[in-house]
């Protein structure tokens, strides 16, 4: 696999769902706190991405 | 070991010393094992499947095994903490890629510096050995923080 955003998705994903068991034992906080960490590494990674759109290499 | 109230999926146990490092160990082993010993084995179950298959990941990707370099000692120190801290399959890897449980780089003037490099740095000019060391260096340090998360579980700091 060699998308970069597949494995943006991927990896984010196993990292917030590995602290959101880890840190949490409700299953709604669960929920929450994996889709918080999700979007804030996909979505930070998107961000800083976009910023940088005016600094090509 | 004494059972208490079982409550929510789980086993509510008394954690003796010798079950805590039981649990410590069998984590180590098998990612996961040591929350299973202790009771937690739906968390047990989704930490396997986490930590394993971000190391799977990471070997399908031509991640970096780490070799230890007395150039860098601390840096590939580290790398090894991260890539040692899976347990065992780490070894099994390292036989498969390496032909032998391989932790350090040898002497250049040993013979067996030369295949050990050339096999290290074929697999870091694959296009996606970044991912690759991303996801395996991950996977260690999970476990590592499991391993954490087992003790405190233990010493009743965690339910």
């Amino acid at each position: 696999m060699r998308s970069h955003v597949a494995h943006l998705v991927l990896y984010s994903g196993i990292i917030a769902t590995f602290f959101a068991v880890l840190t949490r034992r409700d299953r709604r906080e669960q929920l929450r706190f994996l889709g918080l960490v999700w979007l804030g590494m996909a979505g930070g990674v998107l961000l800083l991405a976009y910023l940088m759109l005016p600094f090509p290499r | 070991m004494t059972e208490t109230r079982p409550s929510a999926g789980r086993l509510n146990v008394d954690v003796s010393p010798g079950r805590t490092a039981a649990a410590l160990v069998a984590g180590w082993l098998v990612p996961g094992a040591g929350h299973a010993v202790l009771g937690r084995v739906w968390r047990a179950a989704i930490f396997f499947v986490l930590v394993m298959g971000s190391f799977g990941l990471g070997l399908a990707h031509d991640g970096r095994l780490a070799l230890y370099s007395p150039k860098e000692s601390f840096l590939t120190g580290l790398q090894l903490v991260a890539n040692f801290g899976v347990g065992p399959a780490d070894v099994v890897a390292r036989m498969d890629v390496y032909g032998e449980a391989a932790y350090n780089l040898p002497d250049p003037s040993a013979a067996s510096y030369r295949p050990r490099i050339e096999k290290f740095r074929e697999r870091q000019r694959s296009a996606v050995s970044a991912y690759g060391t991303a996801y395996l260096w991950s996977a260690g340090l999970m476990n590592l923080l499991l391993l954490m998360d087992i003790w405190d579980i233990a010493k009743r700091r965690k339910d």
